[in-house]
């Protein structure tokens, strides 16, 4: 099979990649580039583990083809701690207990920051409805409801 | 045990992994990868029921990329399984459930070996096939191992055709008991197949190195048991087998046993290069271990004033091919059955029954939501016939202090009471009905902390920081920070001074695994048997520094005190490394075995449960009459946990285990028609999301055992218990109709609401 050359931002940094057209986004990330704190599991956009920002959208990297994302701009878990620090979600996530086997953390912290960048006083409901296509089987969704409204407070108070 | 006010016990300390989890530099499983690794499928069953008339792999063989084929030819022929050894790591000449193995294939890429599965030629002669509990347990039923009984098995089990076992509890003479009662109840109940639906797939990979050892990483909770088994399976010592946790996304009871760990080691030795192999969720929902369905009788007799005189109950397992944790969890649910209330005559048995369907295991507290939907159900129904409120009906007849359950073991740390008294108060009880279509709904239980033992070692770092090196795995629930918190609480040091070092065969001291709540308990009172042990280390060597007796000498902030002198934990670590090889110690605990009365039970592999748990469920709840659709506006947890060891990880089992609690009640079953799953996928197997969960008020309520550490008991499992008879009864309450099926999903409510003319 011909491969396609694709150039993808990837955290911020250049990437050339050299694949397959029928390859997804979540497989170049995972298998090519050694990025596994994007997570696989269903493979058909039910779970949201795999999510990502594209462009600062979330969307479910397992059914995005690589090639869709040529010359775009991909941010995954690795990318969101800045110079050593954690990210505010990051922070509250594990403050307010929200981590379980944290197998979905990942796609929920960036459903979440996507969420936040678009609305930044939401509801409880809010929150909720801006998550429901992660799945998370540990925590019930309450102690991840309560950090991503902690991060909203917080930057709605300007800390 | 520390004399002064706990530091590091009893607080809501973040867990320790936490960093790793948020910032997806924590490896799992599913993201482990060596150099050279090939891709692992598995060829499944697509019959119910068949023999295998022809087996060709010669294509797939010959397709690129492809570098081994296995069938049954190409591995020993061994039964293998837990409590009865019926399963091969084929199938052998006949296949008993769509999804069972018949082949696996390990190519270079997914592509290849998708492509090599398709190119397996497979022609099948149907068999009848036996379908559900009834069609099993038929006079002349098709048996599904026609060579059962030179099965090997453990002794206790009572096996007869396809019934794999038949556990049972006999306390008093049951017909008197029906003969002293004014009213006699019968009921039966349904509840379906559901899936642990952690989000991480099943994956392993495997390599072997030129001395013949193979190293399995694995996301399975119970390492040591995968590494017995491995070597079961592949005919070798377990001293050859190598079994490591890199990391887990939930298990939930679905990751106990071996579920693609000998696919990996098969086809990496077959093949001479690492092989990885994870699972679809087609497989997940098709051949995994889920919970199982069941069928449940309960007939009771009650005087009028509400006291239970008798009890007499039976639970049918739809256990699938294999017994898989069936023989087990049939033993477990008859104490569920006898509730956690005193009654005096009692016949309640358990069977574990095979069909043509996949092979069931344990689902976070195995047999509990099924025989306790039962249960808690019926108490509402005879509280109805009765006139008597539920709550005071369960008031009448629960266990207290002191009481006997129904084995005979004496109950102690029963917080029941004060559960149920503060669930109900919390949901304002005294208003059941507060509008039309809205009702409360109310149940509880108790639960086990199961024993097994657990060993650690700890090692005191020459920089004061303290390794804890145990062969638990985390699963998610904090456990290890719980039981590093025992460890720091006792040692005088900080939880953030503790490293932990997890769940390898080969390097970690054994552990019973992470199942049955027990992973807190046992490791936290490892942790206090190594500290006695370091303590001794320790207090010896700092005692001839400072010119002290040892007996003078105690822990308290990082440094051993005496006479008013001290010495840090570090400079003794440093001194003993220069002079003795470093302060290592070891810990061991094993629960002691709980007393019970041998003449009440048989064919029982769990005849009481260890430092029980005593638990109630609240929920408040509207019904909308024309879809059927429930919106749940409050939900209550009681729970007596012993001790709180971490108050915030607590509540978050609580809310977990409602979640996956409410699935079942509501919206979760897998769905067999014809012997083929409807829904094997995450479209239509229906998991709760977050728009689906309520708010989870949870109450710890804390009555300490005698074993656990700081009186702690186990806390994973019973919040998955109730909350399908909790809901069951708020759904009779709000409509005055009673379902007794599980899921209760909208389209039955909606239904019964028609059927009945409301």
């Amino acid at each position: 099979m011909s491969k396609l050359a694709l150039t993808l931002t990837i955290n911020g940094e250049r990437h050339e990649i050299l694949t397959e057209p029928h390859r997804t986004l979540l497989d170049v990330l995972r298998t090519d580039l050694g990025l596994t704190g994007t997570k696989e599991n269903c493979l058909e956009a039910e779970c949201g583990v795999c999510t990502v920002l594209l462009d600062g959208a979330a969307v479910n990297a397992c059914i995005l083809l690589a090639a869709q994302c040529q010359g775009r701009s991909v941010l995954t878990i690795e990318g969101l701690a800045r110079d050593g620090e954690l990210h505010p979600l990051q922070r509250a996530f594990i403050d307010h207990g929200a981590v379980q086997c944290g197998y979905c953390i990942p796609g929920m912290i960036l459903s979440a920051q996507a969420y936040l960048d678009e609305h930044p006083s939401p509801t409880e409901d809010d929150v909720r409805a801006a998550l429901a296509g992660n799945l998370c089987r540990c925590t019930g969704y309450q102690k991840i409801a309560e950090a991503v409204l902690a991060v909203a407070r917080d930057r709605a108070a300007g800390r | 045990m520390a004399t002064s006010e706990p530091r590091v016990v009893g607080k809501s300390l973040p867990r320790m992994d936490g960093a790793g989890k948020v910032t997806g530099t924590a490896v799992y499983a599913a993201d482990f990868a060596l150099p050279g690794m090939l891709v692992g499928k598995v060829f499944r069953s697509t019959e119910p029921h068949a023999r295998i008339v022809r087996l060709d792999t010669a294509r797939a063989r010959a397709l690129p990329g492809v570098r081994a084929v296995m069938t049954a030819a190409d591995v020993p022929d061994v039964r293998y399984g837990g409590a009865l050894k019926d399963e091969t790591v084929f199938a052998r000449g006949r296949v008993r459930y769509v999804g069972q193995p018949v082949a696996a294939v390990a190519a270079t890429t997914r592509e290849a070996a998708e492509a090599a599965l398709a190119a397996i030629e497979v022609v099948y002669a149907p068999l009848p096939a036996v379908l559900d509990l009834d069609a099993a347990l038929a006079p002349g039923a098709p048996l599904i191992h026609e060579e059962w009984a030179s099965y090997t098995a453990i002794p206790i089990l009572h096996r007869d055709g396809n019934v794999c076992n038949r556990a049972r509890i006999v306390v008093g003479d049951v017909e008197r008991g029906f003969e002293e009662a004014d009213r006699i109840f019968e009921h039966r109940f349904r509840t379906g197949m559901v899936h642990q639906g952690y989000t991480e797939p099943r994956a392993a990979v495997a390599a072997w190195d030129s001395s013949g050892q193979v190293t399995v990483w694995s996301n399975t909770q119970l390492p040591f048991e995968v590494q017995n088994t491995l070597a079961e399976i592949l005919q070798m010592a377990p001293s050859k087998i190598r079994v490591v946790v890199p990391g887990i996304g939930g298990g939930f009871g679905g990751k106990l046993r071996v579920g693609v760990e000998h696919f990996a080691a098969f086809l990496a030795r077959a093949t001479g290069r690492p092989v990885k192999v994870i699972t679809t969720s087609e497989e997940e929902l098709t051949a995994a271990y889920p919970r199982q369905g069941t069928v449940v009788e309960l007939k009771t007799g009650v005087t009028k004033d509400g006291r239970i005189t008798a009890k007499a109950g039976r639970i049918w397992f739809d256990t699938g091919a294999f017994a898989g944790s069936g023989p087990g969890v049939a033993s477990v649910a008859t104490l569920v059955l006898a509730g956690p209330y005193k009654i005096p005559n009692l016949h309640l048995e358990g069977f574990a029954v095979y069909t043509n369907k996949t092979n069931c295991g344990s689902f976070r507290a195995p047999s509990g939501p099924q025989a306790n939907f039962a249960v808690e159900s019926q108490i509402d129904i005879i509280a109805d016939a009765l006139g008597l409120d539920p709550l005071e009906l369960r008031l009448k007849n629960i266990v207290r202090e002191g009481d006997e359950g129904p084995t005979g073991q004496v109950l102690n740390a029963v917080g029941l009471e004060e559960c149920l008294r503060k669930a109900a108060a919390a949901i304002a009880w005294n208003d059941r009905r507060p509008a039309r279509w809205r009702g409360k709904g109310l149940a509880c239980g108790w639960w086990t902390t199961t024993g097994g033992s657990s060993g650690v070692y700890v090692k005191i770092n020459p920089d004061g920081t303290v390794a804890l090196n145990t062969g638990a795995a985390e699963i998610g629930t904090a456990a290890l920070t719980g039981a590093a918190q025992v460890l720091a609480e006792e040692l005088g040091v900080d939880l953030a001074d503790i490293n932990v070092v997890s769940a390898d065969t080969f390097s970690t001291p054994f552990d019973f695994g992470a199942q049955g709540s027990r992973t807190a308990f046992a490791v936290g009172n490892a942790c206090r048997a190594a500290v006695d042990d370091l303590k001794r280390r320790v207090f010896a060597l700092a005692a001839a520094q400072l010119g002290v007796e040892p007996e003078a000498c105690r822990l308290a902030d990082k440094h051993v005190l005496a006479d008013g002198k001290r010495i840090s934990l570090a400079d003794l670590a440093r001194l003993s490394q220069q002079t003795g090889g470093g302060l290592i110690a070891q810990g061991t605990f094993i629960a002691p075995p709980t007393a019970y009365d041998s003449k009440r039970v048989d064919g029982h592999v769990y005849p009481a449960f260890h430092s029980p748990s005593f638990h109630a469920h609240a929920v408040d709840l509207s019904i909308d009459p024309e879809t059927g659709d429930v919106t749940i506006h409050k939900y209550v947890v009681a729970q007596d946990v012993g001790f709180a060891m971490n108050p915030t990880y607590i509540e978050g089992q609580i809310e977990g285990g409602v979640a996956q609690g409410l699935g079942q009640a509501l919206s979760e079953e897998i769905v067999y028609e014809n012997g083929r799953v409807l829904n094997p996928n995450l479209t239509d197997y229906k998991m709760p999301t977050t728009l689906d969960m309520p708010r989870v008020e949870t109450i710890l309520v804390q009555h300490p055992s005698l074993v656990g550490p700081y009186g702690a008991k186990g806390v994973g499992e019973p919040p998955n218990i109730e909350p399908p008879a909790a809901v069951a009864n708020a759904v009779a309450s709000a409509t005055a109709l009673r379902l007794t099926s599980l899921p209760i999903t909208a389209e039955h409510i909606a239904l019964a609401l028609r059927d009945a003319g409301t």
